[in-house]
């Protein structure tokens, strides 16, 4: 047919320029990680990160002229800690990219629909009770705050759904809000009775990837892996709920339906990261931004481009936090902002992305 | 007269809440309505801003719920799922608000989401490309097809909306004012490609083909005239008379509908041009 051999050019065109782009990402993704894993305080060279990682993974000896601190450093702290963050920072930023998309707002983000404050509540409620001193603590105060952040987001759906038979856009954003303070305004309380407590649950709410081991990144691995991939599969509807819920419906879209299971999964990714290391802003609400500059909108492209270049920003972050006042650590999330918001500005400077 | 493709019997609907499936009386913006759209014909529904023709359509459409019976080919709107509903009938409104950048060509992709099988069973794409080029081609959108929708212009966003519509290939579009905001020239090529789409019949995945029906709401009572074979006029929330335009679309009938001297208004309109 004379029009397909027309169009064919354009099409293919425009896939290898992405493959070019998704190519780039991908290398930019396992730089970060290299960087992150070699740099800190103590700089290790990369053969003996390389050879280190090879005979930990092959269960072998390691080389003799490699200190033994090295090693411990290496496959005690700094691995968790990066691969922690890399995950963390991709699944914010799917989970942001989604809730932008089914929303239909550039500045919603994953912490809208108040995953982060139910988190805190929970993990707060955990710190004053000193459960988490307790030998379970160690995943228990992770497991309460996810399980008080992921409450909290079916308590704002069951709520819109109830009061708005539409399950609108700007009804699902308000009840975010008003649970959101609500619950915070519980927080302010509950800290304020327990001046003791203060700076732990003040330090948790900055968030930090500091003291994160292997068993920490298993879990988020999978989590992340599993919320991330599910929400692949649902690209299509996403992209034509991107153009609105009466629209979507009218394509044959079961709106309701697969915004809330959307709405939970992209929660669930945000519950995992923030249970772990506390609410790490701007990630989820400026990498989907970036990534639609590059990529277009299509969200076949754009949520694993998200978790790939999300989880090389975090990455990169985590690496200044710890070492640009070393020894002495920044909390991460005061470093995304401080890049997150100039960029932010510029966004709003330059129109519509 | 071939068969009814949409029957409504009874409806009403309104805003607010929808406990045991119908409004209070006084929340109810339509009200009672009955008739028949025959298979192939184009109906506009017509009447004053606020008498719920918007309404009626979006209830036609299964995008709002509604008390009372809407039957599509025989099948009850409110019964089936809406992939299925959307296989019946496209729906295009006025000016879509677009935050993202697709490109024309995905967006008018997004149409055979109806035609995409379930999760498991991801059917060959080769169909669904070919009618995109052949509908972009149609609507003269071939050059813009790599385009980013967020750089046209309003004109070319609904033309790129109507192949979106065209692509899903069912046999009823629906139009809810689609010509707002659109200048003359581009309101009659819109026209135009809407007319060549009447013309051809439409072959469902199911294998049956249907005469393509229109049923629309326009601002401008001339254009609802010159695209409509029967017009449905209503106030009020109540449908005051459903025929042919040549009857329905009378002074009397006008002036009774719109409370004011509308014939009168119209002959002062059109003097204008005369000269």
């Amino acid at each position: 047919m004379k029009n397909s051999l027309l169009m064919k050019p354009r099409n293919q065109a425009a896939l290898s320029n992405c493959t070019w782009k998704i190519g780039a990402a991908i290398l930019a993704g396992l730089a970060a990680l290299i960087l992150g894993i070699c740099i800190g305080s103590v700089n290790i060279a990369l053969p003996d990160t390389a050879s280190i990682i090879l005979a930990k993974l092959s269960g072998g000896a390691v080389k003799d002229s490699i200190d033994a601190s090295l090693v411990s450093i290496l496959w005690e702290i700094r691995i968790p800690r990066t691969l922690c963050a890399y995950l963390v920072g991709g699944a914010l930023a799917v989970s942001g990219a989604v809730i932008q998309s089914l929303l239909q707002n550039p500045l919603a983000s994953s912490y809208t629909l108040g995953v982060s404050s139910g988190a805190c509540l929970g993990t707060a409620l955990i710190i004053i009770t000193g459960a988490g001193s307790a030998s379970i603590g160690y995943f228990l105060l992770p497991a309460a705050g996810f399980g008080s952040g992921l409450g909290t987001v079916l308590l704002v759906i069951v709520i819109a759904s109830r009061l708005d038979s539409g399950f609108q856009n700007h009804t699902i954003i308000l009840f975010g809000m008003i649970v959101s303070l609500f619950v915070n305004a519980v927080m302010t309380m509950l800290s304020a009775l327990n001046k003791s407590h203060m700076q732990r649950l003040i330090l948790w709410q900055m968030g930090s990837f500091s003291g994160r081991r292997f068993s920490h990144a298993a879990v988020i691995f999978v989590c992340v892996l599993v919320g991330t991939v599910l929400t692949v599969f649902f690209h299509r509807e996403l992209d034509i709920l991107s153009f609105g819920d009466e629209e979507a419906a009218a394509v044959g879209v079961d709106r309701k339906r697969i915004k809330i299971l959307l709405l939970v999964l992209s929660s669930f990714l945000t519950g995992v990261s923030v249970c772990f290391t506390g609410v790490i802003g701007f990630v989820d609400l400026t990498i989907p931004h970036i990534v639609r500059k590059i990529y277009g909108s299509t969200h076949k492209v754009v949520i694993p481009m998200s978790f790939i270049l999300g989880g090389a920003f975090m990455t990169l972050c985590d690496l200044l936090a710890r070492t640009l006042m070393a020894p002495q650590e920044i909390p991460i999330g005061a470093i995304t902002a401080f890049i997150g918001a100039p960029f932010f500005l510029w966004v709003y400077y330059k129109g519509r992305i | 007269m071939p068969d009814s493709m949409i029957i409504l019997k009874n409806v009403s609907a309104g805003y607010g809440k929808h406990k045991a499936g119908k409004p209070a009386e006084e929340a109810l913006v339509v009200k009672e309505i009955s008739f028949e759209i025959a298979q192939g014909h184009s109906v506009c529904l017509a009447g004053p801003n606020g008498s719920g023709k918007t309404t009626l359509l979006r209830v036609i459409a299964g995008l709002l719920p509604a008390h009372g019976e809407i039957l599509v080919d025989g099948k009850n709107i409110s019964k089936i799922r809406r992939k299925e509903a959307a296989s019946y009938m496209s729906f295009l409104s006025q000016m879509t608000r677009v935050y993202y950048s697709f490109s024309v060509y995905e967006t008018v992709m997004q149409g055979r989401y109806v035609h995409g099988g379930s999760f498991f069973s991801r059917r060959a794409a080769s169909r669904d490309r070919e009618v995109v080029e052949e509908t972009l081609e149609s609507l003269g959108l071939q050059d813009l097809s790599g385009r980013q929708i967020t750089t046209l212009s309003g004109g070319q966003i609904q033309r790129v909306m109507l192949a979106r519509c065209i692509a899903q290939e069912s046999p009823v579009m629906i139009l809810d004012e689609p010509l707002n905001y659109l200048d003359m020239k581009i309101q009659s090529e819109f026209i135009d490609y809407l007319f060549r789409w009447r013309e051809k019949p439409v072959k469902t995945d199911w294998g049956k083909e249907y005469q393509p029906t229109i049923i629309g709401v326009f601002h401008d009572i001339s254009i609802a005239a010159f695209i409509a074979d029967e017009v449905a006029m209503i106030s009020e929330g109540r449908l005051l008379a459903f025929g042919e335009k040549r009857d329905v679309l009378t002074e009397e009938m006008l002036e009774k509908t719109y409370q004011f001297d509308a014939a009168g208004y119209l002959r002062k309109y059109r003097s204008c041009f005369s000269g």
